[in-house]
Formats: C-alpha cells, sequence, structure tokens
C-alpha cells in the first residue's frame, strides 16, 4: 500500500514537471539575434584583448574588426526581414494536455506490465537473522558458512557441512570441508572415506588414484570401513579386474549386518556386474566400464564422450604411423579401457609390442602396464 | 590565391590523405591480418609455413608437456586432426586440458605450430567464439 | 520496496523522456514558449528518477538482495563493500542503467545551466536529448532490465567476474560513460541546428565546452582502461588494439577533430557544415561503440553480453540516430551559410590540417575493426586484425600530425606565415633533435627509431613551451612584464599547451616503453636471482594467504638497485576465486620514477616457478600524458570566454547603453 502511496508521489511530481512551464506567467525571450550579436561584442573585445599583448599586427586587427561589423551589420538586416512567430495557443494546450496525460498512463501501464510490485526487498543479512526452523536447506548451509567464515577453526562445523556439499553436488567446496577437518581433527577412517567419495564425486565418477589413496589411508584406520571398501571394490572393476571387485563386494553383501545402508549397494554392484559381464559376453563390444562411464555422464555432456572417442580415434592414427611412443601407447591402452573396448585395448598392446619389440625394456614395462589394466596381448 | 583555388587546395590534401590511408589500408589488409584455423582445416586447406596464423581448438587432455624452463609443449585438437605446439612463456589463466584455447603463431616446416600467443577463454562461460562455433558444428561441443 | 520503487522510477523516467522528445519539438515548430520550455524541468526531474533508479540497484548489491536476478548473477555476500557497489554496473544491465543515467545528467545539466541559449535551439537540443533517453530505456526496460526479480530467492550470488573485481573498473566506465554520452549533447547541438536550418554564431560557443568536457572525460576513462588492462590482465601491454578499445579510440579521435573545428566555428564562423557533420560522426562512433561492446558480435575479453534480441534492439538504435541524422545533414546542410575564407596556410588551415589527419586515421581503425566483422558476414572466413595492421595504417597518419602539432598554435588567423613559425620553433627543434642525438649515443639499447620518437616527444613537449614563451614575450619584454602577461593569460592557452604537451608525454612514453623495454621470462627456484634493467630481483618465497573471496599463492621477491641497495619488495599471486572456480593473475608492480619493474607468475614446474619479468621504462608518461592532456581540457573548460557563454538580455542592454553613450 505504502508502495503505491509513493509511486503515486512520484508521478505526480513527473506531471507537475510537464506543467511547470504553463504555471507561471511567460516572460518574453530575446530573440535568436540579440544572442549573436553578444558572440560578435565579445570576439571584438577579444580582438582588442590580443591587439593590447601584441600577438596580433594593428592592420589585421582592423580587417578583423570590419568583418565582424560586417556580420553583425548582416544578421540586423536579417532580423528586420524576419516577423515575430506565429502563436497557436490553443494547439500548444491540447499537446501540453497529451503530455501531462502520457506521464501517468505510459508509467503505471508498463510497469503493470513490468514491475514485480508485490515482492519485499530481501536483504540478506536479515533474511539470515530470521528464525531458523522455517529456513531452507539453502540458507542453513549459509548460515553455517557465516559462521565459519567467522569462526575457520571450528572443525565440527566443517564436519557438519562437508556431507550436505557432497550430497548437494557441490563436490569441491566437500573436499575442501573435508581436508580442513582432518586438518583441525585429526583423521578417521569416516573423514577419509568421505573425502574419497567426494573426489570419486567430482572426477565423474571414476576413482581416481588421489580418491584411492583416501580410502586406503582409511582402510589402515579401520580395516572395516564399509565406504572405502566399496569403493576400493570400484576402482578394481573400473580397471577391469572384475574378480577382485566382485570378491569384496561379495563379502560385503555377505557379512555386513542387516541393517547397514552398504549391503544393499554392494548387492547391486554385485548384480550390475554380473549383468554388465553377461551381455558383453553376448554382444561383445560394451564393457562394464562403458556403464560406469555412462554413470558418470549423469553430470557429464554426452558431448564429452563424443570428443573423448574422437580424440583416442585421432591417437590411435598417429601411433599407427609412428609408434615408437611408449606414452602414447599407454595413453591408448588406458583410454580403451576406460572406454570399455577391450578388445581394441589387446589389439593396441599387440601393435605396441611388435614396434617396440616385445623384449625391450619399454615393451616389458607396457606389458607390465597393461597387465594392471588386465589386457594382455592379441596375438 | 583566388577562392577556388583555396578550396582547391584544401580539397586536394585531403584527397591526398584519403588515399594515402586506402593505400595503407589495403596494403596492411594484405599483408598483416591472419586467418583463423581449426587442426581440421589443416588437412584440407594447407597453411603456408611461415604464414601468420590463429589456430584454435581444444587443448588434448595428458598432452601438456613442460619442457625444460618455461617452454610448453601441447596439443591443439577437435574430432579431425591435432597440432603439436610449442609455447615459450606463461601460460593464460585458464588453460586447462580438455577447454578451448587459440594460439597466434606460425607453422612450422616439421608441422609443429610455434606460438607466441596464447588465449584460453577468459571466464567460466566464455569459449572463445571461433572455437565454439566450430566445435558446435562438428558436434563435439555443446554449451552448458 | 526499494527496488520495485526504483523499477517504477526509471519507467517513470521513459514517461518523461519521450514527453521531452515531444513536447519541446512542437514547441518550437508552432512557436509556443511554454511548450519549448517544458523540456527543462521534465530534464531535470528524469535525472532525478534515474538517479533514483540507479540508487536503488546499487542498495541492492550492498544489502546482497539476491531476490534481484541482476545481484544474484554478479554479486555474492563475501565480496568487498567496494566492489559490491561497482559491481551494480560491472554487467551488461547495470553498465547501460549508468549509461543512461549519465546521458540524464548531461540533459539536466543543459536544462539547468543553458538559460541563455535561445529557446528554440535549447527546445530542440532538449528534444533530441530526450529521443536518445527514450530509445535507451526502452532498451534497458525490455531487453536489459537490471530490475526482474527472481523467486524464490537464491542465498548466494555466482559472483562478479574476478578480472572485474578491481578499483580499475570503479572509476574506468564511469569516466569513459561521461565522455562517449558527454558527445550526445553535441549531436544534439547538431541535430537541433539541422532541423532550424541555422547555425546562431552562439552555437560553436555553446557546442565547446560541452566537446571539451566530454573529451577531457573520454581522455581520462581511455588512459584509465589502458591501465587497468595493463596491471589486471597480467601481460603487461597497455594498448591491444581490441575492437573494445578502438570503440572507445573511435570517437576520441573524432572528437578530437570537432574539438579542434568547433574553435575554427567559433573564432572565425568558418567549417560550420564540416564541425556539424563532426558532432553528428562522432556520436554516432560512440553508439557504435557502444553497440560493438553490448551487443556482443565481438570475439574480445570485454565481451561479456550475448544477447541477439539485444545486438538488434541497439543496431536498430544505432541506424534510427545515425541515419536519421545524416539524412536530415543531406537534406539540410545546404541552408546553413557558408563562412569566412582563409589561405591555406593559416591556423585554420592547421586546424583543418588536423581534422583531415584526425579522421584519415580514425577512418583506418574504424577499417580495422569492422573489417574482420564484415569479411565474416560475407565469406564466413575468420580473421583477425591486430597490432601489425594498425602499426601499418595508423601510426603513418598520426605520426605527421604529431609533427605539425606545435606549428598550429603559433600561426596567425586567416593567414599565417610558416616561415616565421618555423623560426620562432628553432630552439625547441634543436632541443629536441640534440636529445634524440644525445639518448642515440649515451643510451646502450637506444636504437634510431627509439631516439626519432624521444625527440618526437620532446619536441611536442618544447614546442608546447615555446607556445607558451611567445604569447607572454619572454626575450621581447622584461621577466617583470612577461609574469605579469603570463598570470593575465587566458586560461584556455594554458589549456592548449598542456594538451599538446600531454600528447607529447604520452607519446614519449609509448615510444620508451615499445624500443626499450627489456623482458625476460625463467623459472625461479627460492633464492635464485633475476637481473634485469639495473635491479636484481630474489624469489624469496611463495606463500599462500586467504582474502575474503579468494584464496591465493603470492610469490614474493626481494628487489635491490645497483650496488646492492635493498628497495623493498614486489609481491605477485596467482589467485582463485572460488565462487567461480576461476583463477587470476595478480602482476606485482613496482615504480622507480617514471619507470616500473612487472612481475607477474605463472605455473609451478619442475624447474621451478615460471617468472616473467619487465623492466618498463617511462611506462608511467603515457597515462601521466593523459591525465596531463585530461588536465588541460579541464583548465581550458574554466577559461572565462567560454563560460560566459552568451550575456544575458539585461546585460547587453547596458552595455550597449554604455557604448552608446
Amino acid at each position: 500500500m505504502f508502495f503505491w502511496l509513493l509511486a503515486a508521489l512520484l508521478t505526480l511530481a513527473a506531471s507537475l514537471a510537464v506543467m511547470k512551464p504553463f504555471l507561471r506567467k511567460a516572460d518574453k525571450d530575446a530573440a535568436a539575434g540579440e544572442h549573436d550579436i553578444a558572440v560578435y561584442r565579445d570576439q571584438l573585445r577579444e580582438l582588442d584583448e590580443e591587439v593590447r599583448r601584441g600577438l596580433i599586427s594593428e592592420s589585421d586587427a582592423a580587417e578583423a574588426r570590419a568583418e565582424i561589423g560586417r556580420k553583425i551589420l548582416r544578421l540586423t538586416k536579417a532580423q528586420e526581414k524576419s516577423g515575430a512567430a506565429p502563436q497557436h495557443a490553443k494547439l500548444a494546450g491540447a499537446i501540453a494536455m497529451a503530455a501531462v496525460l502520457a506521464v501517468p498512463v505510459v508509467s503505471w501501464g508498463l510497469y503493470a506490465m513490468l514491475g514485480s510490485p508485490g515482492l519485499p526487498t530481501l536483504p540478506l543479512q536479515a533474511r539470515l537473522q530470521q528464525d531458523p526452523s522455517g529456513a531452507s536447506l539453502d540458507e542453513l548451509i549459509a548460515r553455517t558458512e557465516a559462521h565459519l567464515a567467522d569462526n575457520p577453526e571450528d572443525a565440527r562445523g566443517w564436519e557438519v557441512l562437508a556431507p550436505v556439499y557432497a550430497r548437494l553436488g557441490r563436490y569441491g567446496d566437500a573436499i575442501a570441508a573435508y581436508r580442513r577437518t582432518i586438518a583441525l581433527a585429526g583423521a578417521t577412517a569416516d573423514r577419509e572415506a568421505g573425502l574419497g567419495e567426494a573426489m570419486v564425486g567430482q572426477s565423474g565418477g571414476v576413482v581416481t588414484a588421489d580418491a584411492e589413496a583416501a580410502f586406503r589411508r582409511a582402510m589402515d584406520l579401520d580395516k572395516a570401513n564399509s565406504r572405502a571398501r566399496f569403493y576400493t571394490a570400484m576402482a578394481r572393476a573400473q580397471e577391469g579386474r572384475h574378480e577382485e571387485a566382485r570378491a569384496i563386494w561379495q563379502e560385503m553383501s555377505e557379512s555386513l549386518p542387516d541393517d547397514s545402508p552398504w549391503k544393499g549397494v554392494a548387492g547391486q554392484a554385485l548384480a550390475n556386474l554380473a549383468a554388465a559381464q553377461q551381455q558383453r559376453a553376448g554382444a561383445g563390444a560394451a564393457g562394464p566400464s562403458q556403464e560406469d562411464i555412462a554413470a558418470a555422464g549423469n553430470m557429464e555432456p554426452e558431448a564429452r564422450q563424443e570428443m573423448i572417442e574422437g580424440m583416442v580415434a585421432s591417437l590411435d592414427a598417429k601411433l599407427r604411423d609412428n609408434p615408437a611412443d611408449p606414452e602414447g601407447w599407454r595413453r591408448l591402452l588406458r583410454s580403451y579401457v576406460v572406454l570399455g573396448r577391450r578388445g581394441e585395448a589387446a589389439d593396441a598392446l599387440g601393435r605396441a609390442l611388435a614396434a617396440l619389440g616385445a623384449e625391450s625394456a619399454e615393451g616389458q614395462a607396457l606389458t607390465e602396464f597393461a597387465g594392471t589394466l588386465g589386457i594382455t596381448a592379441v596375438r | 590565391m583566388t577562392r577556388k583555388q583555396k578550396r582547391l587546395a584544401i580539397i586536394g590534401t585531403g584527397m591526398g590523405f584519403l588515399a594515402l590511408a586506402a593505400g595503407l589500408t589495403f596494403y596492411a589488409l594484405g599483408q598483416q591480418t591472419s586467418y583463423f584455423y581449426m587442426p581440421a582445416d589443416l588437412l584440407s586447406q594447407h597453411a603456408a609455413a611461415g604464414e601468420r596464423i590463429r589456430l584454435g581448438g581444444l587443448v588434448q587432455p595428458g598432452s601438456i608437456k613442460r619442457g625444460e624452463g618455461t617452454r610448453v609443449r601441447f596439443v591443439v585438437a577437435d574430432s579431425e586432426n591435432e597440432v603439436e605446439v610449442v609455447y615459450q612463456g606463461i601460460l593464460p589463466d585458464l588453460f586447462r586440458e580438455e577447454q578451448g584455447v587459440v594460439t597466434e603463431g606460425t607453422l612450422g616446416s616439421d608441422g609443429v605450430f610455434v606460438a607466441d600467443t596464447v588465449l584460453a577463454k577468459h571466464d567460466e562461460t566464455y569459449m572463445p567464439r571461433e572455437v565454439a562455433e566450430r566445435l558446435k558444428e562438428e558436434g563435439v561441443w555443446q554449451e552448458q | 520496496m526499494s527496488v520495485e520503487l526504483g523499477h517504477f522510477a526509471l519507467v517513470l523516467a521513459l514517461a518523461l523522456a519521450l514527453v521531452q522528445s515531444a513536447a519541446p519539438l512542437m514547441g518550437a515548430r508552432i512557436g509556443s514558449l511554454p511548450l519549448m520550455r517544458v523540456g527543462e524541468p521534465v530534464a531535470i526531474t528524469g535525472f532525478a528518477l534515474v538517479a533514483a533508479a540507479f540508487a536503488a540497484l546499487v542498495l541492492a548489491y550492498v544489502q546482497s538482495d539476491f531476490s534481484v536476478l541482476n545481484v544474484w548473477e554478479n554479486s555474492h555476500s563475501a565480496k568487498p563493500l567496494l566492489f559490491k557497489i561497482t559491481g551494480a554496473w560491472g554487467n551488461h544491465e547495470g553498465s547501460m542503467l549508468l549509461w543512461v543515467l549519465i546521458l540524464a545528467l548531461f540533459g539536466a545539466l543543459v536544462a539547468a545551466f543553458g538559460r541563455n541559449l535561445p529557446p528554440t535551439l535549447k527546445a530542440n537540443v532538449l528534444a533530441v536529448q530526450g529521443l536518445i533517453a527514450s530509445a535507451f530505456l526502452l532498451f534497458i526496460l525490455f531487453t536489459s532490465n537490471p530490475f526482474n526479480r527472481l523467486q524464490p530467492a537464491p542465498i548466494e550470488g555466482r559472483d562478479l567476474n574476478p578480472i572485474l573485481q578491481d578499483i580499475g573498473l570503479a572509476i574506468h566506465p564511469p569516466l569513459l560513460y561521461l565522455g562517449y554520452v558527454g558527445f550526445s549533447i553535441s549531436f544534439s547541438f547538431a541535430v537541433a541546428a539541422l532541423i532550424e536550418g541555422r547555425i546562431d554564431a552562439a552555437w560553436a560557443r555553446w557546442v565547446r565546452p560541452w566537446t571539451l568536457a566530454a573529451w577531457a572525460f573520454l581522455t581520462g576513462g581511455i588512459a584509465m582502461g589502458s591501465y587497468w588492462a595493463y596491471y589486471e590482465l597480467g601481460w603487461g601491454g597497455f594498448w591491444f588494439w581490441d575492437p573494445v578499445e578502438n570503440a572507445s579510440f573511435l570517437p576520441w579521435l573524432s572528437g578530437t577533430a570537432l574539438l579542434h573545428s568547433a574553435i575554427v566555428m567559433e573564432k572565425r564562423s568558418a567549417l560550420k557544415i564540416w564541425t556539424v557533420l563532426l558532432a553528428i560522426l562522432t556520436f554516432s562512433l560512440s553508439l557504435l561503440g557502444t553497440f560493438l561492446v553490448r551487443s556482443g558480435v565481438l570475439t574480445s575479453v570485454h565481451t561479456f553480453a550475448s544477447d541477439p534480441t539485444r545486438g538488434v534492439f541497439i543496431l536498430a538504435i544505432l541506424v534510427f540516430f545515425i541515419g536519421g541524422a545524416l539524412a536530415l545533414f543531406a537534406v539540410r546542410a545546404a541552408a546553413l551559410a557558408p563562412g569566412g575564407l582563409f589561405h591555406p596556410i593559416s591556423r585554420e588551415g592547421a586546424l583543418v590540417l588536423n581534422n583531415l589527419l584526425l579522421t584519415t586515421a580514425a577512418a583506418t581503425v574504424l577499417v580495422g575493426t569492422l573489417y574482420p566483422l564484415l569479411i565474416e558476414a560475407l565469406t564466413g572466413e575468420k580473421i583477425s586484425v591486430g597490432a601489425p595492421f594498425f602499426n601499418l595504417t595508423f601510426v603513418p597518419l598520426f605520426l605527421p600530425l604529431l609533427v605539425a602539432v606545435p606549428f598550429g598554435p603559433l600561426l596567425a588567423w586567416k593567414r599565417g606565415d610558416l616561415l616565421a613559425a618555423a623560426q620562432r620553433l628553432q630552439i625547441a627543434f634543436a632541443a629536441a633533435a640534440l636529445s634524440g642525438i644525445v639518448s642515440y649515443f649515451l643510451m646502450d639499447r637506444a636504437s634510431a627509431f627509439a631516439a626519432l620518437g624521444l625527440a618526437l616527444g620532446l619536441w611536442l613537449i618544447f614546442g608546447a613551451l615555446t607556445d607558451l614563451c611567445l604569447k607572454i614575450g619572454i626575450g621581447k619584454v622584461p621577466p617583470s612584464v612577461a609574469l605579469g602577461r603570463l598570470a593575465g593569460l587566458p586560461l584556455s592557452m594554458f589549456g592548449t599547451a598542456l594538451a599538446h604537451a600531454g600528447l607529447g608525454l604520452t607519446a614519449l612514453g609509448v615510444v620508451a616503453v615499445t624500443t626499450l623495454e627489456a623482458e625476460s621470462i625463467l623459472t625461479m627456484r627460492p633464492g635464485q636471482v633475476a637481473e634485469i634493467g639495473g635491479y636484481s630481483l630474489t624469489f624469496e618465497n611463495l606463500r599462500p594467504f586467504t582474502g575474503p573471496n579468494y584464496t591465493e599463492d603470492r610469490a614474493v621477491f626481494a628487489v635491490t638497485g645497483e650496488g646492492g641497495a635493498s628497495l623493498g619488495e614486489i609481491v605477485s599471486s596467482k589467485r582463485f576465486y572460488a565462487a567461480r572456480g576461476m583463477p587470476t593473475t595478480e602482476a606485482g608492480i613496482r615504480t622507480f620514477g617514471l619507470s616500473q619493474l612487472y612481475v607477474s607468475i605463472g605455473d609451478e614446474t619442475a624447474s621451478g616457478l615460471v617468472v616473467r619479468i619487465w623492466w618498463k621504462p617511462l611506462v608511467t608518461l603515457i597515462w601521466l600524458g593523459a591525465l596531463v592532456m585530461m588536465v588541460g581540457g579541464a583548465v581550458s573548460l574554466f577559461d572565462r570566454r567560454l563560460r560566459v557563454g552568451v550575456p544575458a538580455r539585461r546585460k547587453l542592454a547596458v552595455a550597449a547603453a554604455g557604448e552608446g553613450a
């Protein structure tokens, strides 16, 4: 209500501004010519000044004076010719009326179209001081963040925040929060495993070396940590060492108590693994890692995969032309395994060994590397 | 000088400058502009070795190699081709794997591109325009 | 409520701008004095309303009101207060609102201080201003509304692009816009003159101070932008011939030409048609700049807006105003009476030469800026036109201008004596040439080109001094008289000398940096020492630091001069802004005299930290020169002769009576 009152007052002020010239008595202004004469008179004065300074010779000055004089003469003649401008008082009144009316019509009409008059301002400070019971998750996080900005040594706060970040997909923040917690309050199996899980989230579902190191630290602290065990198995599965993965998951789904959430998750993973292997046996091409990538692909645009495949293809082509590049072969093998194209990986290994020599140091290193991926050469 | 001559003198000078400017402009446009290439373009149209061009594409994952000191090698790729680039200096803040990049320099006779300027996209939402358009045409990149 | 009130004020300002563009124009047409006067209170009220809208937006930023879409997109609660405020115009919508605010400010100034303007001229000027304001307010409200709301409101913003979180941003756009938009006044005056079909002698007297003010602000804005890019982008360059930079440089070139041709018009009533055309072209180039920057048609580090509807809208505004004004010019220009005569060798002739060189130079920059866009539109081929093109076209056209500058003020009006002017400049020429020769032999790195460039810069400075000395008659009259004359010299003469000398300083800085700069790229480990420009930098350590909304790694370098004297340290850092996940490089800069050491760091590699160090001799002169030019403009502006404008009628009557007696 108060808003509309203020808006009405503003509109009134604007309309008054339009009306102002009509509200006071008209005084006649000087004709345009008089303004010109003033300028010429100024110029004559400047000319005198320049003569006084010796910047211009007396004869030049005389010439300039004559020229200005001629201009003044011409102007006076022109003024005598032109009569007074016509007056259309009625028309002017109508135009003024239209102008005054246009102000409220245009402004209120447009504002009704564009504005959100009901929406109050929401300064952040005021929002954060409201009763927390009705606050959204985002608001609670913001409160905690504000608290931690003032008390960065509060390990408890970081520990609460870390899994919330991970849940929301803010993996970078989650990793930072876990690291902070570990730095302030020391490592526990849960914290390390949480850190590893956030890293897995950040890399789109792939268990990276950093993540695996975190899981290993967790299991050093507590051999039975379910989260760490689960992801260690996933790391094996992603490397293609399915039997090792199966063994861990099998053990988890059998030995964990029924109320553990990890029991079901491990069982599901086992089922996925079996289904994927069956499919692979049938179709040959698609492997389980393909699905891992597809799972990761929930966040990644499909285009990225296409791009990676394009790059892998060009890397393959390049290595055909120039095979003396062990680092390149290594990259190619790893890429094929991640893409789930194990057959092609094996084929590539064969070509690499043929080019580098299976008995050479480089060849042996490559064979060993392929072994960690579960690849042996076809030949 | 008569009035006419004075006016001619001024107009003549003006025309002279315009002609000079036009001449310089045409010469410079012929000599001093650089064309933009994607790696795929280098397969079909050959850029002369030593000609100054701009090369854009994605930085291939795993291809960034630091040499001695400040020398950097990396591979700029699109879906069809890839080009090795050498550059000496500080890479821009947003130079990363799988990110768009535009480099400026000359293509050596050995097929390695020697860049003297590397421009990476300047914020998270901005991809070098030429690169973004071409990659979209090729269907390998989409706006997030 | 303040947000919605700001929104309403903006809509109301549009309504007033529409009235302002129609009523005074019709009033002038039918000769109704009250109707003509409507423009004045409306312009002032309109400015107050836009200012209120702008204040509401700034308040929303300060309070981190994320229910405003624009605030959410460009702010963050952890940002320092200063950057919350400047963030209000660090984005497309906010910067357009600033643009209109400054436009409204200029309109209000004309309304408030234009008491002595002929009423029809004033009415038409305000009407054209109102028309421009209407177009841009419509643009803001329908395509770039900063007051769009977001519901439910997010709890945290997305933060401003870190490279824009800088004090330079607080100053650069407002200065630049004061320049850009300031030229709208000369444009409005030109269009008003064409509508009336006549140009009063008072016209040039009125246009000149506005042009001068706009020019001074634009000079400052460009210099500020150049310095911002220099220290913030971390590449150590001061000018990139980037299309966005060109967009601000083009109106500067033609505005400089306008400034000079307006002098001819005021003093000699000559070059009327040309001046009107230049006034139209200058603001057209400002509009073109706004279009290039705001429509996103460019590939450029400055382009943050990329919505095609906006581009088309601005293009329509561009076509309407430029096309309309030029069409009006084509129809009406012949009606403007031709002015006085002059000999080619005269002050007028010199100013014509200045105009020719400036406009052709501007034309080459325009071609270089638009050519890639044109080629892409026509053939789809993408090319880039960079520094080599401009070095080959702009520089050869600008150099003769620099050589000619000292001659101009020494030539007499109407008919000058080139030989006499040259004789008077002998000392300045000799001093400049001697300095060039000495520097060539004394400084070990100086090339012939550097020596020539230094001589050219000094030639401009000495030439400006010579002009002042001659005006006060040093050598001809006793020193006490000369001193008295110096005190009585019109301010505009100091302004001229300062502006020309400032140009010389900038030229000196540019030449020194481009020819004498030393650069070194290397990897350093703690304890390692790099030598450059006679200084030694010892890399001490790399230590982490946490700022309000970023974390950074700071590399600290100890600087020692010749002889091992400690000169403090330089800190350069790599910052990471978490909200946008974006890293930036903060260059470390230390000023020694007029020169600077500039350190920028890269990644850590196996062999140490990548470090790039520049020794930039006399680099600060580039911006100091621009500052001197700006001061010159300001000094001129305070000249009594410019401020008086046209005496009021009563005074005139008294003066006439006095003369008659």
